[in-house]
């Protein structure tokens, strides 16, 4: 019923280091800072850890449920809880990404008015974006692998500019290390965990990795890159701002991009966005992709027709979103969910899945 | 629906009806000789009232000494009174007695001489006396190398699988020919080698080949145009060289060559966009040099590339970006121009494009004038007429400098052409725009095969081995693989020799 894809769809195991990674470094990364600070003050930093640490313990219980169903969540749903209660749950998977490929794209745009084009109207770039989203999509999952592999390696250089701020840094703004209250750090973890959110579309392209149980260690080589990136921009953050100011600076990352001075680049922070395109591209890329791949699965529909109104339905809800307010109520939202499903929903899975196994083979 | 696709199917079965009968009539002899006399370089006629041959040919593709020396003498002797006699008698090879009048028909247009016996109507014999212009050998001048090898194919396939064939004395090199073109019936030729070569390229090669319905083909570009994957892709897919030495090459590394009749250039494949940024004088130098060029090449794609279209987008929109001490000679360059940036862009590169249509398509030595005249005196009239700025002419040369660095041509045009996107979209967009523009080329070149095989292959997907002679050259003695692009059955080149580290003191 839910066929495996072919042969040469599929790609090595080490490229899910970069797909996970990809989907974890998004725009989260251009303000967590501020974020996390609010709830912890400077300790955040060990926040950034013990989320981090949560999210391996994550990415071992899905690796135990995807080896056991060896498919994407959809089959393991339809074979735990039948066709139509599983077909529901994927369901609300495929919104979900859906949501996260939309969270992506708005919360980009944003930026790209603030601090780029003031006097663009959004639907413009929300169209251009879409249509490049498009463009990969329907290269199918090879070229998508491909985008986030060559987007971290376009983005990477931006961690060389971190450089310039920590020539005016102080490090005593890191003193004490531990001043925050064990439930102020829990808040923070909290809220950091949004940022490693995505790595769950991993049930959707798992059948898509040639071997995939051996690709278990890719995985958890991406979730500590993503952490190590997590915990030097923070550290150059912390080192940079003082406490008050990081409160009410939105996108801290970027305005650190404004003390870059290069000998013939001045407002790096230019440069910077439109690098960082590279890094959204991806996230935006898999989001539909996997939202459009288990439309296919789920309905008979194809799923180049179910790329084609996913991406419609992204662009008039990506335009009717206007101000800050809303895209605010819309990440909160779906970071919620996001938190739910991860902690509560997938440990439950592995536990229903194992019961089920258990009595079936009976 | 149903009713359509009935009477569709009907149809078919008419048409190919009509197309059986057309092939089943049998073309009688006479009647082929008919056709062929209005043709006023046929030549046919009896040699004597009282021999009975018939002697046919088109005196324009035939070598009249042959005919002369060869064959004339001994129907002359009047010794053989049959075919079978006479092909006996007469000293040449592969001389053939052909029923199929279609055959000899085709024959008698690749420059072979028929001779017909009175009164047996169905049977010919057939001497080839092929006599084709071609020119010498000669220095290659599209990928001309300082050192090296300076033999270049020329338009006859004979003479360019010699020129392979004399460099790779094995069996092993196969060469698979094929007929293209209803009109011009080009020779066609696939070389690879046997065993080193993935059968399946080679399978996917002969069919494409197999399936080409065009008229004519008159160039092994055509070639590269029918058989590509993606019609619509700016970027060629098979590189085409001028270089015996370089096929040579590239068919021990286990890719394949297709060789056509009457172009003096070869394509091989299945190629990565990264090859075609390779010379083959790089393997003439030693790898440390090779590699630093191969280097310089690829930056000067993208400085070709996005030069231009970063100035403008910078001096639209973000102008905050430009540091303050380089803000005085930009000023100083631009502030009399009464164009935006994108104008004064866009009219220098299509200067720049007209100077290189021009030189390219006049006679070298009056080229070599219009790109002095052009290049000096355009340029500095245009800016002291105050029309565009110092800054952006010296941009927009270097681009176009950096342009001509690529060394396969037809990958040149498509730097150029690809230039004039990004030029729009930084208009439009700035430096988002540029982004924008090169993910939607990224995504291009990303969906994109080569023979089936992925284009950016070395860099996605990664392959270390491959980048040994990819975007650098490594020494010799570390290419001991071949690439995966090629899926060869044989990976290895050779078997490297244990590369000891002498032990020896300094003055043992």
């Amino acid at each position: 019923m839910f066929p495996l894809p072919k042969e040469d769809k599929k790609v090595s195991p080490y490229f899910v280091f970069y797909l996970i990674h990809a989907m974890q470094i998004g725009v989260g990364i251009l303000g967590f800072e501020k974020i996390i600070v609010q709830s912890a003050g400077y300790s955040a930093w060990i926040a950034i850890l013990t989320s981090g640490a949560s999210i391996i313990g994550l990415i071992w219980v899905s690796y135990r449920i995807l080896n056991k169903g060896n498919n994407d969540i959809v089959a393991i749903h339809a074979e735990i809880m039948g066709k139509w209660i599983g077909g529901f749950f994927s369901f609300i998977f495929l919104l979900y990404f859906f949501a996260f490929a939309l969270v992506v794209l708005r919360s980009y745009v944003e930026v790209l008015q603030v601090w780029v084009f003031p006097e663009v109207s959004e639907w413009i770039f929300v169209l251009i974006i879409i249509f490049l989203s498009y463009s990969y999509v329907t290269g199918g999952f090879r070229v998508i692998t491909g985008v986030s592999y060559l987007g971290i390696i376009y983005g990477l250089p931006l961690l060389l500019v971190n450089f310039y701020p920590l020539q005016y840094a102080d490090y005593g703004n890191l003193l004490p290390i531990l001043s925050a209250s064990p439930a102020d750090l829990f808040k923070a973890s909290k809220e950091m965990t949004l940022n490693f959110l995505g790595f769950e579309t991993l049930f959707m392209f798992y059948p898509f990795i040639k071997d995939g149980p051996k690709s278990e260690k890719w995985a958890y080589f991406g979730v500590l890159f993503s952490i190590f990136i997590y915990l030097f921009t923070a550290f150059v953050t912390f080192v940079y701002f003082n406490q008050e100011q990081l409160k009410s600076t939105i996108w801290a990352t970027l305005t650190l991009w404004k003390i870059v001075d290069l000998i013939i680049v001045e407002r790096f922070e230019y440069i910077g966005i439109s690098v960082w395109f590279f890094s959204i591209l991806p996230n935006i890329c898999i989001g539909l992709w996997c939202a459009s791949r288990g439309m296919n699965r789920l309905f008979p529909i194809s799923q180049r027709n179910a790329l084609k109104v996913f991406c419609l339905l992204l662009f008039i809800i990506s335009v009717l979103l206007t101000d800050r307010q809303q895209i605010g109520v819309l990440q909160n939202t779906v970071s919620q969910v996001g938190l739910y499903t991860i902690y509560f929903y997938l440990p439950c899975l592995l536990v229903f899945q194992y019961i089920i196994m258990k009595v079936k083979k009976r | 629906m149903g009713f359509f696709k009935s009477k569709l199917k009907r149809f078919n079965r008419d048409n190919s009806k009509t197309k059986n009968e057309n092939s089943e009539h049998e073309l009688q002899i006479d009647e082929l000789l008919h056709r062929c006399k209005e043709s006023n370089d046929f030549v046919s006629y009896r040699y004597s009232n009282s021999s009975p041959f018939y002697i046919h040919y088109y005196q324009t593709i035939v070598d009249i000494n042959i005919l002369h020396q060869y064959i004339l003498p001994y129907i002359k002797d009047n010794s053989s009174k049959t075919l079978f006699d006479l092909q006996q008698a007469i000293p040449i090879d592969n001389t053939e007695i052909i029923t199929n009048v279609h055959e000899i028909r085709d024959k008698l247009l690749t420059g072979c001489i028929v001779i017909e016996v009175k009164g047996s109507l169905q049977e010919a014999l057939v001497i080839s006396a092929v006599s084709l212009e071609k020119r010498p050998v000669s220095l290659p001048e599209v990928e001309y190398s300082v050192v090296g090898p300076k033999e270049a194919f020329v338009e006859s396939i004979d003479a360019n699988i010699n020129l392979v064939r004399k460099r790779l004395p094995i069996p092993d090199l196969i060469v698979e020919e094929v007929k293209v073109g209803s009109l011009t019936k080009t020779r066609v030729a696939v070389l690879y080698i046997e065993g080193v070569t993935d059968k399946e390229n080679v399978n996917t090669i002969l069919q494409r080949l197999n399936e080409i319905e065009f008229d004519q083909i008159v160039d092994s570009s055509f070639i590269n145009q029918i058989i590509s994957d993606n019609h619509n892709s700016p970027f060629p897919h098979l590189i085409d060289t001028e270089r015996p030495d370089r096929v040579a090459s590239v068919l021990s590394e286990g890719k394949i060559t297709i060789i056509v009749d009457g172009s003096p250039h070869a394509l091989t494949g299945p190629t990565t966009l990264v090859e075609f940024f390779s010379a083959f004088e790089d393997y003439f130098l030693s790898w440390h040099i090779a590699s630093i060029f191969r280097l310089v090449r690829l930056f000067a794609v993208f400085f070709s590339v996005l030069s231009t279209s970063l100035y403008v987008a910078v001096l639209t929109y973000h102008y905050e970006m430009i540091p303050e001490k380089l803000l005085n000679p930009l000023i100083a360059s631009r502030s009399g121009i009464p164009f935006p940036p994108i104008l004064e862009a866009i009219i220098l590169e299509l200067t720049i494009e007209l100077l290189r249509e021009a030189g390219a398509r006049l006679p070298t030595k009056i080229g070599q004038t219009i790109g002095i005249v052009g290049g000096i005196v355009i340029g500095t009239a245009a800016v002291q007429a105050g029309l565009t700025s110092n800054v952006l002419l010296i941009i927009v040369a270097l681009a176009a400098l950096a342009s001509f660095t690529t060394p396969v041509y037809q990958m040149g045009n498509t730097i150029r052409l690809i230039r004039f996107p990004f030029l729009i979209t930084a208009q439009l967009w700035g430096l988002l725009g540029v982004t924008f523009c090169f993910s939607y080329i990224l995504s291009h070149l990303l969906k994109m095969t080569s023979l089936g095989r992925p284009y950016l292959a070395p860099m996605y997907p990664l392959r270390l081995n491959d980048l040994r002679d990819s975007m650098f050259r490594l020494p010799f003695f570390m290419q001991t693989k071949r690439p995966l692009q090629v899926r060869s059955p044989v990976r290895t080149r050779f078997q490297p020799k244990k590369h000891e580290k002498s032990k020896r003191d300094i003055e043992d």
